[in-house]
């Protein structure tokens, strides 16, 4: 290192007031725990003594935490006990994103998250948690001068909205999982506080045995499944408002800002050269009522997930105008699908109907009741309209310098990507789709989730369409035009 | 649309000592089975049914993974270079071809493992910035694997231009 030494930074004077917070609830079974040891055997002392270990720790993470920006490299140290240097290349930083939860809001702080395209977690998160909230635009700034250029006046023009968030828009998250999800999880802690502290037997759960005993176990049950519906309805709005509420997706010249939250805002800033397309999510509930989601193709963002989300559920069409304005071209997003023909569609049927054939056998088998065959009848309609969909879904559309894919049902995709960001192809065949002259072809790229899937295309167009993505395989010495190859 | 395109197989096969090191590379791991087997058989006289049903499913699998899929293999692999591109197939169930440009090359590394090293084979494995583009050539004599990356070296601009 032939440059001058820089100083180590220290993050906000105000995290001393975060980080025990903090600290206290990571350890909230911890102290839970230590109060009922310690009122269990009468010392009180214990949960204190516990208590100041835990608020002292957060402090002293404030004190043993310190980062520095050099001319080439991020540096961050961390760690208590065990100290860490956590060291990036400054020309490998992709992408700055922000996060900042009520407590540090309330403050005034915000965590700054740095971004290089490797997938990090847990400890190798370059985060800075956290710095002053009017710091913020500087150090975006310094942090990505290098890799790429975040315009000067960026308060004074605040570029082109993209989207922005419609109330409207709530109507598709009571369809998401979420709130079941976050249900679970709740009953989950619940049981396991439960056996701690020997919630078994306390009138709660015997009012709902009683209740259950007087009006029978299947009115109970139905009655537990409305309630976890309703709930688990209301809790997604919720959760959806509360972190989309107030989204705005803003262009500025070559870089994008997405920023969300109502509670706790997130800023999420791309670059715009490194994008490579986009991929729009369409699941089974959003899409009945004339929905999706947009994620970002990019490199140096992770494929899928929260990372490269750029809408969340909207209409569709609105997704739909958003990704056509990013990537400059409405054929990719909008235009017709090339279907994949009767092979294609065949196989989508067997695969659905193998486990309902499957199942009859074993029905016919053994003497099954009349119920079992109902639910028969019922899952085998299920299925088929599966394979109905799935047929109907699979397309693909090559030229222009574009590959679309489009597949699945319960979790419909149409990847747009863009033919220079693909670095290379594979053509897969299982035994059962050489048989049925089929092929998978997979598009690698730097970007995304690096592979992208053209399922089940008839065998002798799929390095037509390769090479119609990638015009250099049509000069390599094994392309010959024709199909009568083999 | 264009005239559809097709794609010649590659040109060459991988060493013929490929199937020998690949059938080996099987065999340890069902050898160890096998050991096992016959230390429970000799240990155990309760059920001589069950005894029996493990070893010929034990003799079913060393038939198929050290004596078919090697060949099957064999018969499968093939690769090939050219000015601008890396070309391979693999597999045997399930067959894969994969093409990569010579162009986007990031990095060209040769493995031995300690079974190839002693028959003098090496693989090579060309990198992309894809995950999903890495393009694996199998079981080469150690000499061809030398020239095939003196070869890709040289080509490859390596570090002008990855598409990240």
């Amino acid at each position: 290192m032939t440059a001058p030494p820089v100083a180590w930074q220290r993050l906000s004077p105000r995290m001393l007031l975060v980080h025990p917070v903090h600290e206290v609830v990571r350890q909230l079974p911890v102290l839970v725990g230590s109060l009922v040891l310690g009122s269990a055997t009468g010392n009180n002392l214990l949960a204190v003594v516990v208590l100041a270990l835990t608020v002292a720790f957060g402090v002293a993470r404030w004190f043993t935490t310190s980062y520095r920006i050099g001319p080439s490299e991020l540096q961050l140290r961390t760690g208590v006990l065990q100290r860490k240097v956590l060291a990036l290349p400054r020309n490998r930083i992709r992408s700055v994103s922000t996060d900042a939860r009520l407590l540090h809001r309330l403050l005034g702080l915000t965590v700054v998250r740095v971004g290089t395209g490797q997938e990090a977690s847990g400890d190798t998160v370059f985060a800075l948690d956290a710095v002053r909230a009017d710091e913020v635009p500087r150090l975006r700034a310094v942090l990505l001068a290098d890799s790429l250029a975040v315009p000067d006046a960026e308060v004074a023009d605040p570029g082109r909205v993209l989207a922005r968030w419609q109330p409207a828009w709530l109507r598709y998250s009571p369809l998401s999982l979420t709130g079941l999800a976050m249900i679970a999880a709740a009953l989950g802690v619940l049981f396991q506080m439960s056996s701690e502290v020997g919630l078994e037997d306390s009138q709660l759960a015997r009012s709902g045995m009683d209740a259950a005993q007087r009006f029978g176990v299947a009115v109970t049950v139905a009655v537990a499944v409305v309630v976890v519906l309703v709930a688990s309805a209301v809790l997604s709005v919720l959760r959806s408002l509360l972190t989309y509420g107030n989204l705005l997706l803003r262009r500025d010249a070559e870089v994008l800002h997405l920023q969300h939250g109502l509670l706790r805002v997130r800023e999420h800033t791309f670059d715009m050269r490194r994008l490579r397309g986009g991929t729009l999510r369409e699941p089974l509930l959003v899409r009945l009522f004339g929905g999706a989601r947009l994620d970002a193709v990019m490199t140096g963002v992770g494929g899928a997930g929260e990372a490269s989300m750029l809408l969340p559920p909207c209409p569709r069409a609105t997704a739909e105008a958003v990704l056509a304005e990013l990537i400059e071209h409405p054929e990719p997003v909008t235009g017709p699908l090339r279907r994949h023909g009767p092979a294609a569609t065949r196989r989508r049927w067997v695969r659905a109907l193998a486990l309902p054939v499957v199942a009859a056998a074993a029905l016919a088998a053994l003497p099954a009741p009349l119920w079992a065959w109902a639910g028969w009848v019922v899952v085998t309609g299920c299925c088929a309209l599966l394979a109905a969909d799935r047929a109907r879904s699979l397309g693909h559309r090559v030229g222009g310098g574009w590959l679309v894919a489009r597949a699945g049902s319960l979790q419909r995709t149409r990847d747009c990507i863009a033919a220079p960001g693909v670095i290379g192809w594979t053509v897969r065949q299982s035994l059962f789709q050489r048989r049925a002259g089929v092929a998978t072809l997979v598009a690698a790229t730097a970007a995304g989730v690096k592979r992208y899937r053209v399922i089940d295309v008839p065998a002798e167009l799929a390095w037509s369409i390769a090479a119609q993505t990638s015009p250099w395989i049509a000069d390599t010495r094994w392309a010959s035009d024709g199909p009568d190859l083999r | 649309m264009t005239a559809p395109i097709q794609l010649a197989d590659p040109a060459h096969r991988p060493s013929r000592k490929a199937p020998l090191v690949w059938a080996l590379g099987a065999a340890i791991p069902w050898g160890a089975l096998v050991i096992a087997q016959v230390v429970w058989f000799a240990l155990d006289h309760r059920a001589p049914g069950l005894n029996a049903l493990a070893a010929a499913a034990t003799a079913v699998g060393i038939v198929m993974f050290v004596v078919v899929v090697p060949l099957w293999r064999y018969r499968v692999h093939r690769w090939d270079i050219d000015s601008r591109a890396v070309y391979t197939r693999t597999g045997w169930l399930v067959q894969e071809r994969r093409i990569a440009p010579i162009s986007r090359v990031q990095t060209v590394d040769t493995q031995r493992g300690p079974l190839e090293r002693l028959f003098g084979l090496a693989d090579v494995t060309v990198t992309t910035a894809s995950s999903a583009g890495a393009v694996r050539i199998e079981a080469l004599d150690s000499q061809v694997a030398d020239d095939v990356v003196a070869r890709l070296t040289d080509i490859a601009a390596i570090g002008a231009e990855d598409a990240t």
